[in-house]
C-alpha cells in the first residue's frame, strides 16, 4: 500500500463501465479508469487529434460507446481500443492514448501505479510545465 | 439561389437516447422523438434530427468516424429549388422527392438536402445593454439577469466541415450553389456565407485528411452573450463537458462556447455574429490562436468574497 491519494474505490468501477477522476484537486486533465474482464485500464483523458490534448467524454464519466466496447472521443467521434489505447477509428488513426497505470490496492483502492501520477499533462497551470 | 442557411442537420447516432437527453438538455425542444429518434427544435424550428446508426432511410454514412449523414438547407420559394437542381444535375444524382425537396451529394461525398425553409419567423428583442453616452437599452426598473431567465437556442447558425479538399469544396459552395466568401483563415479554409443570409457565416471548411473528414461542429445562435453564458453555464452544471470558452471570436466577432456531444461534433452557443453585405472585402490571416479568438475564458463554479479566507463556493446542486 502506498501514500499515493486515491482515485476512487475499486468497487467504485463496475465491469464493462468507465469514470473519470481528477488525480488531485485542480489537476488539468482527468484519468479514466475502466474495468475489462476484471482488470482495471488507466488513460489520460486527452484526445490525441488536437495539439496539447483534449478532454474526451460528452458529459461526466460518458467516456465509452453504447455497446460499451470502445472508449470514444466526444469531440469528433475517435474510436479507441479501451485495453490498448490505440485509435482505431477517426480523426487520432495512427495515435494512441497515453497510459495512467492504476492498480487495485491492498486497501481496496485505486491508485495511479508510477510515482505521483504527476504528468506535464496533468501538472496545474500555476505550477508550470 | 436564394439559399437562406442550414434548416436541419441529421445524424445516424451510436446512442439515441444519449443524443435525445443532450439536445433536450442543451436547449432544444424534442418533437416525434422516441427510441428510434426524433427532431430536437431551436426556437425558429431548426434543429437537429437524430436517427439510428442502421436506419435504413438515411443517405450513407461517410467512410469515417463521423456521424453526420445530411446537412438540410432552407431555401426562399421553390423557383430556387428547381434552381438548384437545374445546375447540379449537370453533373451529379439529384433526387426530387414527393415534398418538392431536392437530394444530392456535394463535391466531397457530404448528403444535402435543400427545402423550401421550414423556419417560422421569430419576434424577440436582442440582449439590451446600458452603455454611458448611448441612450439606453432597458427601460428604468427593467433587469438585466434574472434567476430562471430564458436562454434558449433561437435558431441553427452553422456547421463546419472537415474537408479532405477545400479547394474543391469552396469551388462547389461558391461557383454552384452561390455562397460568398467572407473570410479566410489560412490553413483552415474560408468562412461562407448563402446569398439569402447576411450573417458572417453558415459553413466554414477546415482542411483535414481522408480519414478525418466529418463535421468539427454545429452552433446556434442565443439572444446575446449573456443568454449564451447562462445557457453554457447551466449546461455545465448539468455534467457536460466544456470544450472551448466562454470566448468570442475575431472573424464574425461572434461569441462562442463549444461542448462535447454523443453526435460526436462539438455543439456551439453562439451570439451577436456579424453581418455582412455584397461590398465587404474579405480578409485572409494565417490560422493562429491570436487570430482565432478576442478573449478566452474558462468556466469556474461561483465564488463570492465572503464567508472566512476560503470565500463562499456555490453550493452542490445550485441552479439559476
Ligand atoms: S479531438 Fe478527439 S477526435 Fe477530434
Ligand atoms: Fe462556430
Amino acid at each position: 500500500m502506498t501514500e499515493r491519494a486515491p482515485l476512487c474505490r475499486g468497487t467504485e468501477i463496475a465491469e464493462g463501465e468507465a469514470r473519470g477522476f481528477a488525480p488531485w484537486p485542480g489537476a488539468r486533465k482527468q484519468v479514466i479508469v475502466l474495468r475489462r474482464g476484471g482488470r482495471l485500464f488507466g488513460w489520460l483523458d486527452s484526445c490525441p487529434h488536437y495539439q496539447g490534448g483534449t478532454p474526451m467524454a460528452w458529459k461526466r464519466d460518458g467516456y465509452l460507446n453504447a455497446a460499451r466496447t470502445r472508449l470514444i472521443c466526444f469531440s469528433h467521434g475517435a474510436e479507441f481500443d479501451p485495453e490498448t489505447g490505440e485509435c482505431t477509428l477517426g480523426p487520432c488513426l495512427g495515435k494512441r492514448l497515453r497510459a495512467m497505470p492504476v492498480i487495485e490496492d491492498t486497501d481496496g483502492m485505486v491508485r495511479l501505479t508510477d510515482g505521483s501520477g504527476e504528468t506535464p499533462e496533468t501538472r496545474t497551470r500555476s505550477e508550470g510545465s | 439561389m436564394n439559399i437562406i442557411g442550414p434548416d436541419a442537420l441529421v445524424f445516424g447516432v451510436d446512442d439515441v437516447a444519449a443524443c435525445a437527453q443532450y439536445l433536450v438538455d442543451f436547449g432544444l425542444t424534442a418533437v416525434d422523438a422516441g427510441p428510434d429518434g426524433g427532431f430536437f427544435e431551436a426556437l425558429d424550428g431548426t434543429g437537429i434530427e437524430i436517427r439510428r446508426r442502421d436506419d435504413p432511410s438515411l443517405p450513407a454514412a461517410l467512410p469515417t468516424a463521423s456521424m453526420l449523414r445530411q446537412q438540410v438547407y432552407g431555401v426562399v420559394g421553390a423557383a430556387d429549388l428547381d434552381a438548384i437542381e437545374a445546375e447540379l444535375k449537370r453533373d451529379r444524382r439529384v433526387v426530387r422527392l414527393d415534398s418538392g425537396a431536392i437530394e444530392t451529394t456535394d463535391a466531397q461525398g457530404f448528403a444535402l438536402k435543400f427545402q423550401v425553409t421550414q423556419r417560422r419567423p421569430l419576434n424577440m428583442p436582442a440582449e439590451r445593454i446600458n452603455a454611458p453616452g448611448a441612450a439606453p437599452g432597458r427601460a428604468p426598473n427593467e433587469l438585466g439577469v434574472q434567476p430562471g431567465m430564458p436562454a434558449l437556442p433561437r435558431t441553427l447558425s452553422h456547421q463546419v466541415l472537415f474537408v479532405p479538399d477545400v479547394a474543391a469544396a469552396t469551388e462547389f459552395y461558391t461557383k454552384r450553389l452561390g455562397f460568398v466568401v467572407t473570410d479566410v483563415l489560412g490553413g483552415a479554409g474560408p468562412f461562407l456565407r448563402p446569398r439569402a443570409n447576411d450573417d458572417h457565416h453558415t459553413l466554414f471548411f477546415i482542411g483535414t485528411p481522408e480519414y478525418m473528414k466529418g463535421c468539427e461542429h454545429l452552433a446556434f445562435h442565443m439572444g446575446g452573450p449573456t443568454e449564451l453564458m447562462v445557457a453554457g453555464t447551466r449546461f455545465v452544471k448539468k455534467g457536460y463537458q466544456s470544450f472551448w470558452g466562454p470566448g468570442r471570436h475575431k472573424f464574425g466577432s461572434n461569441w462562442f462556447w463549444y461542448f462535447n456531444s454523443p453526435m460526436g461534433v462539438h455543439v456551439e452557443f453562439d451570439a451577436d455574429m456579424d453581418k455582412h453585405d455584397d461590398s465587404w472585402i474579405p480578409r485572409e490571416t494565417p490560422l493562429t490562436a491570436e487570430a482565432s479568438q478576442m478573449v478566452l475564458f474558462e468556466w469556474r463554479p461561483r465564488w463570492a468574497p465572503a464567508g472566512g479566507p476560503e470565500g463562499a463556493t456555490e453550493a452542490e446542486g445550485a441552479v439559476d
